[in-house]
């Protein structure tokens, strides 16, 4: 036999060998045995699990980084799949810690209660909602709150043009001079909490009034994917949206625009503006921290220790949103330390 | 890839007639087929460039880093880096052999010499060829309702079991969803090289008294090895590319502490992440970060490397062994 | 199960009279090659039983009229409409279809009728190192360089993705496909016949067009069918280009975004496997995927037969 043939039969021999062992392994495997050691089964080995909002992640990413560097053997994973995705999560006790763009709603704390999950709310920061146009459209510099409902709320199902919204506008104590161009209209998708705030803010109240379901038209386009909306404002020449200010600040090809939330005055929306409550449409960015988790794993409860010292004064401003005011600050801090 | 891809595995192809005479219309049909050819040569050459150069601010600079680093918040960060998705890439290849090879040459042995030619081999390849075309986003439908939620079949046969042994969203549950991914593409590639076996050896070994498995461990298994080993690493190569499962069973996206090194297999049963899912990840951050898009490129740069290289020894392997037995 | 075979020949009687120990062995190795062979039936079964368990949920329990003539895909608002995600599927695997086919078998011919062996050896790995390139890469390029590069210029927009970005990416993820089964089916037309073709008098290209193209035929039509199924189940380059995600208003134009069936899917999975919305969505992502897997099963049996029917041929 050729030598070169004997060396192939031996490796492939070899081969089998190993897939025998292996085969027994996994048939050994699924009889119960774990296979490889693992930490996490202890409750105390400073393992913390965060979920929900895509628009805090970054912040309590950053917060995490921090932390780890000075507390590396606390194991932490941030995920981001949206403030209401991650409510289901966290009142199911998956999660330690919930990041969230918009307070708890009844029905998610009803969830918690039946589960039996105790939580602390901690504000940690501010963003305000950009609304937005495409740079090259002069023709709005300023929205009204009125505007905007007649713009995105259910009675503007099938407007095509910015104009077929002064009727509305104008019933709502707005100026209803909306020029007559096409509009598309592009925003954040309903599993967000950047939706639920421009809802709340925006389209609930009149729609209340006027008898109308309070959410947004069902004929816009909703995306999960901030980039996907600054692309649709950018590619439509008399495009309309909104995202977080964070994200629009920085962002080429639109153009920001004013806000009038009805007699104040058009605020722009700037980071001074937002802390100080002037700009209309901002919106408090939350965590909330399963108390009883907190309790029994050290690690989270040092990690939440230093949210509310590093991540606040620092974090938050890092990663572009808007640090709360010193008092604020004061008051979540007390919210945390004297949780019961 | 694809198992037609690899269907050409073991052939060697029929050449034209050339001749010198004037012929334009000949001339400008194989002008037009010879573009088509170049055009997708031309694809691949940009895509590369493009890539390399998009990547070059973080190779460049701090290669070395980049592979050492983690998922971070900012693009400027020292410590901004893939190797999490390496970890978890690699571990998903491992698995790939460990399961998916040693039952797909068993199933192609069974099927090319237990059971050849049987009503029910034929209907067990059908249905591997039918799963061979199942898109990757159903294997992670699959791989949720099996390792990651814990699901019941019919009412009373449990799975807990496999999301407690997995623990759900885990390197574990990615390996194994991958691994039954590509299981129709070892079979298939193992199947290919079983039957290239001449028969001649299989009755020299009986004609010696070999009982069947004798006959399949001295003379099949060495004959095949090459073939078979070309097809587990295309095979383990798709799996690493693959993201759509990964989302489905849920990969971590946002940030991770844990860090481990390569061999280190306590990281197995924990929240992961991969390569693929740190380039779809920073290729949606770019627009909070623009830096992201630079440092995506750079992941894909270490995909690339690392999926290329493993089909270039796949495609060596393969043409050395047929050109030695002509 | 079938009991292995005696050893055939005059050895047969010696070799059964030897140990039954022997016997038993081979009757265990032969039992455990079987069980391995039968995962994949498992597998089936479990996909089919996975998709089809929940799939049925929401058929029972859909409005159906919120599946068929509704705005769009909103499936966190209970408004399901399949046109939307059909419309943009056809799109992207049309458009994918017009860059993949002239290209994929134009390399093809090439490869297999013209090109030189030492061209050949080195032309062909290099397509198939495109055939290796993972789908998020090809997303990645669509979105970024295509996009501004390519689609700009024939009326797209540059910034962002769209069912006509996404289909050319997906388009060049096919071409290799498309390549190999030609390829094959070409290099299953017997030598003779181009030989006589060839005797007859008949140039190279006529040869090719005339001889060799018809007796390939169904090789060919295989190879679009198959591509056309991978294309219609391709998730990520769709997903990263396609220009939407999450939901979207129904559109027919290939320059705005959409979502296609699996890129929905991953939309509405993304980042976790609780999906929140009203009622159904969790169960949409199974319905989907449902049709999503009978479609592409129906393209890849009809693509089978097509393969088989050039095997017998020759």
């Amino acid at each position: 036999m050729h030598r070169s043939q004997r060396s192939v039969r031996r490796a492939a021999q070899l081969l089998v060998l190993i897939v025998g062992l292996s085969l027994a392994a996994s048939a050994c495997g699924s009889g119960g045995s774990d296979g490889s050691p693992s930490g996490s089964a202890g409750g105390s080995s400073g393992e913390i699990f965060i979920s929900g909002s895509s628009t805090v992640e970054p912040i309590s990413v950053r917060v995490q980084e921090l932390f780890n560097d000075i507390n590396p053997d606390v194991l932490i994973a941030v995920d981001g799949p949206g403030t209401g995705d991650g409510f289901v999560l966290f009142c199911s006790g998956e999660t330690d810690v919930s990041n969230a763009s918009r307070a708890i709603r009844d029905s998610e704390a009803e969830e918690c209660a039946a589960n039996g999950v105790d939580y602390v709310e901690l504000q940690v920061g501010i963003d305000g909602l950009g609304v937005m146009t495409n740079a090259s459209n002069d023709l709005v510099e300023c929205v009204s709150f009125a505007d905007l409902y007649a713009l995105t709320g259910p009675e503007a199902t099938g407007y095509r043009s910015w104009a077929d919204a002064n009727g509305v506008s104008v019933e709502l104590g707005g100026a209803g001079e909306l020029p007559d161009a096409p509009l598309d209209i592009f925003g954040p998708g309903e599993e967000s909490g950047t939706f639920d705030t421009f809802v709340e803010l925006v389209v609930e109240h009149p729609a209340e009034e006027r008898g109308q379901a309070g959410t947004t038209r069902p004929d816009y386009n909703p995306s999960g994917d901030d980039n996907v909306i600054l692309q649709g404002i950018t590619g439509s020449d008399s495009s309309l949206g909104w995202v977080g200010f964070a994200f629009a600040s920085g962002a080429q090809g639109v153009k920001l625009l004013d806000v009038d939330s009805g007699g104040s005055g058009c605020v722009a929306a700037t980071p001074e503006t937002i802390a100080s409550g002037e700009y209309p449409l901002s919106r408090p960015l939350f965590v909330y921290v399963n108390s009883d988790k907190a309790a029994s794993n050290p690690g989270l409860e040092a990690y939440v220790d230093f949210y509310m010292d590093a991540g606040l004064d620092q974090a938050v401003g890092e990663v572009g949103y808007v640090e709360l005011t010193d008092a604020a600050k004061a008051e979540v801090r007390a919210a945390w330390t004297e949780r019961t | 890839m694809t198992l037609a891809t690899i269907g050409t595995v073991a052939r060697r192809g029929a050449t034209g007639f050339e001749r010198k005479r004037t012929d334009v219309a000949g001339g400008l049909f194989k002008a037009l087929i010879l573009s088509a050819l170049v055009v997708s040569l031309l694809v691949l050459a940009v895509l590369l460039i493009d890539t390399v150069a998009d990547a070059w601010s973080q190779l460049s600079t701090r290669a070395w880093d980049f592979l050492n680093g983690s998922l971070r918040s900012r693009s400027i960060d020292d410590k901004l880096g893939v190797k999490q998705g390496l970890y978890g890439s690699f571990w998903i290849g491992v698995f790939v052999a460990l399961t998916a090879f040693p039952i797909g040459v068993g199933a192609a042995i069974y099927l090319e010499e237990y059971a050849a030619k049987s009503r029910l081999a034929a209907l067990i390849e059908l249905v591997i060829r039918n799963l061979a075309g199942v898109p990757s986003v159903v294997y992670g439908l699959l791989g949720l309702f099996l390792f990651v939620e814990r699901s019941t079949v019919f009412g009373f046969v449990g799975l807990g079991w496999l999301a407690d042994a997995t623990g759900g969203r885990s390197v574990l549950s990615a390996g194994l969803t991958l691994a039954v991914l590509v299981l129709p593409i070892v079979i298939i590639t193992a199947q290919e090289a079983v039957r290239s076996v001449p028969s001649g050896l299989k009755e020299g070994a009986y004609g010696l008294g070999a009982t069947k498995s004798e006959m399949v461990w001295t003379q099949i298994l060495p004959y095949a090895a090459p073939g078979i080993l070309t097809g587990t690493l295309l095979a383990m190569s798709r799996a690493i590319g693959e993201a759509a499962p990964l989302i489905l069973v849920g990969a971590i996206t946002g940030g991770l502490t844990r860090n481990p090194e390569l061999w280190d297999a306590s990281g197995l049963r924990e929240k992961f992440t991969a390569l693929p899912i740190i380039i779809v990840e920073w290729v949606s951050e770019r627009g909070r970060d623009p830096g992201f898009a630079e440092a995506a490129a750079a992941a894909i740069v270490v995909l690339l490397v690392l999926v290329l290289l493993l089909n270039m020894t796949a495609i060596l392997l393969r043409n050395r062994f047929e050109r030695k037995r002509g | 199960m079938e009991t292995p075979d005696p050893v055939p020949g005059a050895l047969s009687l010696a070799a059964l009279a030897g140990s039954p120990r022997r016997v038993r062995r081979e009757r265990l190795i032969s039992r455990v090659m079987f069980c391995a062979a039968l995962v994949s039936v498992v597998v089936s079964a479990l996909i089919i039983y996975a998709l089809f368990s929940e799939a049925w949920i929401f058929m029972r329990d859909v409005d159906w009229s919120s599946t068929w003539g509704e705005l769009g895909w909103f499936p966190r608002r209970g408004i399901y409409d399949m046109p939307t995600l059909l419309v943009a599927s056809l799109w992207t695997t049309l458009i994918a279809m017009i860059v993949a086919a002239p290209l994929g078998m134009g390399a093809a011919i090439y490869l297999s009728e013209y090109a030189r062996p030492t061209h050949r050896a080195i032309l062909k790995p290099i397509l198939e190192i495109l055939a290796g390139i993972p789908s998020v890469v090809l997303g990645f390029f669509a979105l970024l360089w295509l996009a501004p590069n390519v689609v700009a210029h024939i009326g797209g927009e540059g910034g962002r993705g769209s069912m006509l970005t996404a289909g050319i990416g997906v388009g060049i993820l096919t071409v290799p496909l498309v390549a190999s089964i030609s390829e094959d089916a070409m290099a299953a037309v017997p030598k003779s016949l181009r030989e006589a073709s060839a005797g007859l008098g008949a140039r190279n290209a006529v040869t090719t067009l005339r001889v060799v193209l018809p007796a390939a035929v169904s090789g060919l039509v295989a190879s679009l069918i198959v591509a056309v199924s991978r294309a219609l189940g391709e998730t990520m380059v769709v997903f990263m280009a396609g220009g939407a995600a999450d939901a979207v208003i129904r559109t027919y134009s290939p320059y705005d975004g959409s979502l296609t069936m699996p890129s929905a899917m991953a939309s509405l999975a993304s980042g976790t496997d609780q999906v929140v919305g009203e009622g159904l969505t969790f169960q949409s992502l199974f319905f989907v995927g449902l049709v999503l897997f009978l479609l592409t099963l129906g393209l890849n049996l009809i693509g089978d037969r097509f393969v088989t029917r050039v095997r017998e041929q020759y």
